[in-house]
């Protein structure tokens, strides 16, 4: 007898629609206070504007929340959806599903591109979308079960806390003795007892025998599924094929498909490795290009960070196929088996570790001052286990770490912890703190803005030094890059609609390394087109890295490499092949400005949305402290020499600090005019009248917002 | 001889990966090269040297993220 229980509370036989060009036309609605289970209609406007995945997303959670509703309000709604071309195992990195809610750490819409096999399963099962919204008063878990054509909503106990055990268990209680059907979506203890949580979506690994997982990591969407009571959300599905997400045009669809796994088989070896060593490789050459953030990013590089590159995990990894969808050639999810924890619950156990990837590696590494795989290994484990976004834990404990070590914090409030950088076992502990809600871990746990906040009030910190050093925008911490030296990144984080992450613009290596973009005007022309593509992919059930990870041999030589517009035109052909609509590459472009366009609305209408939410600390512009202006001092002296016509003799670094904290902050001023004048915006970064109207996203709500904002 | 995607190229002792890229007149702005295991980003290229029978691999552009 299994030691825990799953108690039947509610049940929806429902028939199943057929699969049509990628879409099934109607999406789920559970609520766990009552519980009820519905079934709604997308209707072809959605359908249209919005194409799937993160557009569908937004426009359910827009209808669910109001403008006064807060992350753990019972209306806030957790959404997740595929999109068209999800579930589609012939083209590579088309198994994503995308997750958006109300974040807890930003008060606006966030969303998380995530693999594993949840979101085609469920479009499969005849979801394009699921909502949830309520809060249940005991542990549940939701059951979508696409064979037997049911949705059930059951009571849990006994079930494990941790995600790494529950995904497992639920993998075998609900498989029927084929767990490759399965995926689960589980939080775990970091995202109930902090605002950080993330997500973990599962995938089976055949050849291993074991449930795997990838984690939908920004913003706290994993603590908004806790605080709704919910353990765990399950579907179930038959076997996938080329005709299970049938195509409108089955033969166009292999054709291009074939072309782009066969590149891939023949590039990815001679290009990054990414089927062998995932996105490792990043970290070195980050490091080698002044970009791996160390030390709360005061600096970007350290002699000692070659310790976590990939030639180290070239031999942690386990090596075999690590597609976290059916097909991918990127196959990059790669994993660390019998790997045996020094702390924690599972000290002493083998367990399989899934990651780490680059942004872990940096941000519970290198910018931790830790130079040990080991370590990051570790970190990286637990905070998935517990339900914790390895970027936020990162970013948060980085900043602790460089409060204790200015002064700004002590023993006294870190309960006895030493958090100077490079402390390993604090960096652990404090990740065991944020999952039992305990000591000071419990505060870092909340994130930097937060934390900025505590020790103000608390202990007296000085608030104008943590405002320059607190690595948080909007509210969300800084996702693993150095961004000092790219003005461009620097609009690509502080622009970003759900705060900084890189996933709308990386734009560091053009701009700073290969210089493509001297002018305003072309900084801002990639600061509109490099988002709204990217953004393509989240509508559409896409993984970004096949696009510009693995580019073909000849697109050096093209005019524009950046944008690979061979695998633009790919993605195109795709994208008709599916879905039946003709498209051109614009095509692409516009439809995700359209959904972009809606977003910024949307923060709009939380009462963000604004040229002021757009700000970023100071350390992500330039050198904060006397110590970082003087480990660069010819940079930055030449700097104010030529750009600012500064004569430097006999200035103090106090002096030089200033005035080139002057100028850049003016800079980044003028990028926003710039970004905000080509994306059709007003000085104000709203959207104008005009351009909600060429979008097709004038709703009579949306006019209503612009009104409200004086934009008519 | 150095192996560079189909070509063979000569080497000589103290070569180093300006010097590679000069010879076969390649003047896309690589950031990265990769020689056999081990990547190589560009302000390294002229202090380090490729050894013999070293498989050399282009890397055309970092995307990242």
């Amino acid at each position: 007898m299994p030691d825990y229980e799953l108690k039947l509370v509610k049940t929806l036989e429902y028939k199943r629609p057929e699969v049509n060009k990628g879409y099934v036309d109607q999406t789920l609605y559970v609520n766990v206070s009552d519980p009820a289970i519905a079934i709604k209609p997308v209707d072809q406007k959605t359908k249209e504007v919005f194409i799937g995945g993160k557009g569908y997303d937004l426009w359910l959670l827009w209808h669910a929340v109001e403008p006064t509703t807060q992350w753990n309000d019972p209306q806030n709604t957790v959404c997740i959806a595929s999109g068209p071309m999800g579930g589609t195992p012939l083209y590579p990195g088309s198994g994503k599903s995308i997750v958006t809610t109300l974040s807890p750490l930003t008060g606006a819409a966030i969303d998380s591109n995530v693999g594993g096999y949840f979101g085609p399963y469920l479009k499969f099962s005849g979801f394009d979308a699921m909502e949830i919204q309520g809060k249940a008063s005991e542990d549940t878990v939701i059951f979508v079960d696409g064979i037997q054509q049911q949705v059930q909503i059951f009571s849990a106990s006994g079930l494990p806390e941790n995600s790494y055990e529950l995904s497992t268990q639920l993998t075998e209680h609900f498989a029927a003795g084929k767990p490759r059907s399965i995926s689960v979506v589980s939080a775990g203890p970091g995202a109930k007892n902090t605002l950080i949580g993330c997500l973990n979506f599962t995938w089976y690994d055949v050849k291993r025998k074991r449930a795997r997982y990838k984690q939908a990591g920004r913003g706290g969407i994993g603590t908004v599924f806790a605080d709704k009571g919910l353990k765990a959300l399950v579907v179930r599905w038959d076997s996938v094929t080329a005709d299970t997400n049938n195509p409108a045009d089955k033969a166009a669809l292999k054709d291009v498909a074939k072309l782009y796994s066969r590149e891939i088989v023949e590039l990815d070896p001679k290009q990054n490795e990414m089927a062998r060593i995932g996105t490792t490789h990043l970290v070195t050459i980050m490091n080698d290009h002044d970009l791996l953030p160390t030390h709360n990013f005061r600096y970007g590089s350290h002699p000692q960070a070659p310790n976590l590159g990939q030639q180290a995990y070239r031999h942690l990894f386990d090596p075999g196929f690590d597609g976290c969808w059916m097909g991918c050639t990127v196959a990059c999810s790669h994993g660390i088996k019998d790997f045996v924890p020094l702390t924690g619950p599972f000290k002493g156990r083998k367990v399989f570790v899934d990651g780490p990837e680059y942004e872990t590696i940096a941000g519970c590494g290198s910018n931790l001052g830790i130079f040990d795989p080991g370590t990051v290994v570790e970190m990286n484990f637990y905070c998935d286990a517990y339900g914790l976004d390895t970027i936020s834990v990162g970013t948060a404990t980085a900043f602790a770490m460089e409060c204790f070590e200015m002064g700004l914090i002590n023993e006294t409030h870190t309960g006895g912890m030493d958090l100077s950088f490079g402390n390993r076992m604090s960096a652990l502990e404090l990740i065991h703190q944020m999952a039992a809600g305990e000591g000071f871990g419990r505060i870092v746990g909340r994130g930097v803005r937060n934390m900025k906040e505590i020790f103000a009030r608390e202990f007296a910190a000085d608030p104008a030094v943590m405002a320059d050093i607190g690595m948080e925008a909007k509210g969300l911490e800084f996702s693993e890059y150095m961004t000092k030296e790219s003005l461009a990144q620097q609009g690509g984080y502080g622009l970003a609609l759900k705060g900084p992450q890189h996933d709308e613009a990386w734009l560091i290596f053009l701009d700073m390394v290969h210089n493509f973009m001297p002018s305003f005007e072309q900084k801002a022309e990639a600061l509109h087109w490099f988002p709204m593509f990217r953004t393509w992919f989240s509508l559409c059930g896409l993984c970004k890295l096949p696009w510009n990870d693995v580019v073909p041999e000849d697109n050096k030589d093209t005019q524009e490499p950046a944008k690979v517009m061979k695998h633009v035109q790919w993605y195109t052909d795709y994208f008709s092949a599916v879905t039946g609509r003709s498209a051109t590459p614009g095509d692409l472009v516009k439809m995700s400005e359209a959904v972009y366009n809606f977003q910024r609305i949307f923060n709009l209408k939380m009462g963000f949305g604004r040229r002021e939410h757009d700000n970023l600390p100071y350390r992500a512009v330039g050198p904060v402290t006397a110590t970082e202006y003087e480990s660069r001092a010819e940079r930055y002296d030449t700097q104010l020499q030529k750009n600012c016509g500064v004569d430097t003799a006999g200035k103090t670094t106090a002096e030089k600090l200033s005035l080139l904290r002057q100028y850049r902050e003016a800079q980044y001023e003028k990028l926003k005019d710039a970004v905000y004048q080509r994306r059709g915006w007003t000085k104000d970064g709203i959207p104008t009248l005009e351009k909600v109207k060429s979008l097709g996203i004038d709703f009579p709500e949306v006019l209503e917002l612009l009104k409200a904002h004086g934009v008519r | 001889m150095i192996k560079i995607s189909d070509k063979t190229v000569a080497w000589h002792e103290g070569m180093t990966i300006s010097d590679l890229l000069n010879e076969i007149a390649d003047c896309h702005p690589y950031a990265v090269v990769r020689i056999n295991e081990t990547y190589v980003s560009r302000p390294n290229f002229d202090k380090t040297t490729i050894p013999d029978d070293a498989q050399v691999f282009l890397i055309p552009m970092i995307a990242g993220g």
